[in-house]
């Protein structure tokens, strides 16, 4: 399961960021029709190579623009929130795992061998914080004279966007140079805190910051996949939660919204007590299955 | 399969198309098409 993963999130990273056309074309980005179409995961659009718009930043865009629209139906954003929710509903934050970009960057990272910290609780609440506040309300709320409003968390925050979009732009245009303001050096060094952050801690952007992992984590109760826990079969090892990269205990935390399902408990647990399955309707129990030998 | 499940894959299918319908893809094609300054770090 390991090498699969490792293999899907390899193939979607450069899969999506598959434009090499970029130094030859009239511009330094894809313009293409796929462009219509957002990442799962966390993916800058403006990534030289990336043919999928980013979810996060053409949600703000929507709410940024939302007062400026002028005349016929407003532009809401509901398209990125059906797509997501329809992603939410159905694998949760399985995306995180297996899918994200930014996710792969962070758990590569994590492989430099230096000593390893965990995290304090009450930091995951964040990425809440930021969804609710960058991601919806600042964009809505704070607008210009003209009414329009900015993209708040990719202005201020959004690491991928400085790692992906901002620097190779700034490599390959270097009039860009001139453009650049406090925003871009306030979000270098966010990026560096992060980056030096991801190797130390697994997971931090996504456990502490990231909008997109807290909007999925909101499904972690109804997904349709999901952990499962065979009571009958643990025996309180603690294997499982030694391997989460959430610093989760599994067996006692099951459907929690930091679960990014990278079923590294499941391969661990020897005893055959965590599976990764379809929900079932309430009140019909998880099926037991026979326990394997540890050895 | 829960109820439950069935009826958000609903809701947000019908979110969706309610964006497909409205501009939603048009304005989504031309935002990708242009370089995203915020994400520079422009400002």
């Amino acid at each position: 399961m390991p090498r699969l993963r490792w293999l899907i999130q390899t193939l979607v990273a450069f899969g999506t960021n598959a434009y090499l056309l970029f130094p030859f074309g009239g511009s330094v980005i894809y313009q293409g029709p796929l462009k219509a179409v957002c990442h799962p995961g966390l993916n800058c659009y403006s990534c030289p190579g990336a043919l999928l718009s980013c979810p996060v930043g053409a949600f703000q865009n929507f709410m940024a623009s939302l007062r400026f629209s002028t005349g016929g139906f407003p532009q809401m954003g509901v398209i990125v929130v059906g797509y997501l929710g329809f992603i939410g509903s159905v694998v949760g934050r399985l995306t995180c795992g297996w899918i994200c970009p930014f996710g792969f960057i962070q758990d590569l990272l994590h492989k430099i061998p230096t000593r390893k910290f965990s995290l304090w609780k009450p930091l995951r609440w964040g990425k809440y914080a930021v969804l609710g506040l960058t991601v919806v309300a600042m964009p809505i709320f704070l607008v210009d004279s003209s009414g329009l409003g900015h993209p708040w968390f990719c202005k201020l925050i959004c690491p991928a966007g400085t790692l992906e979009g901002a620097m190779p732009l700034l490599l390959l245009k270097p009039s860009l140079w001139s453009t650049v303001g406090w925003a871009f050096w306030n979000k270098l060094t966010i990026l560096i805190l992060i980056l030096i952050g991801a190797i130390l801690i697994s997971r931090l952007f996504c456990r502490v910051i990231c909008p997109l992992g807290a909007f999925y984590g909101l499904f972690s109760r109804i997904s349709l996949v999901q952990l499962e826990f065979v009571e009958g079969n643990c025996v309180e090892c603690g294997a499982c939660s030694r391997k989460c990269p959430t610093g989760l205990v599994p067996n006692k935390e099951i459907d929690s919204p930091e679960c990014i399902m990278c079923l590294k408990c499941v391969d661990s647990c020897h005893f055959r007590a965590l599976d990764f399955g379809i929900r079932r309707p309430p009140g019909k129990p998880v099926k037991v299955k026979r326990a394997a030998s540890p050895l | 399969m829960p109820k439950q499940f069935l009826l958000l894959i609903i809701f947000f299918t019908v979110l969706f198309i309610i964006g497909v319908n409205t501009g939603d893809l048009t304005y989504l094609l031309n935002l990708g098409a242009t370089i995203c300054l915020s994400c520079i770090g422009v400002g």
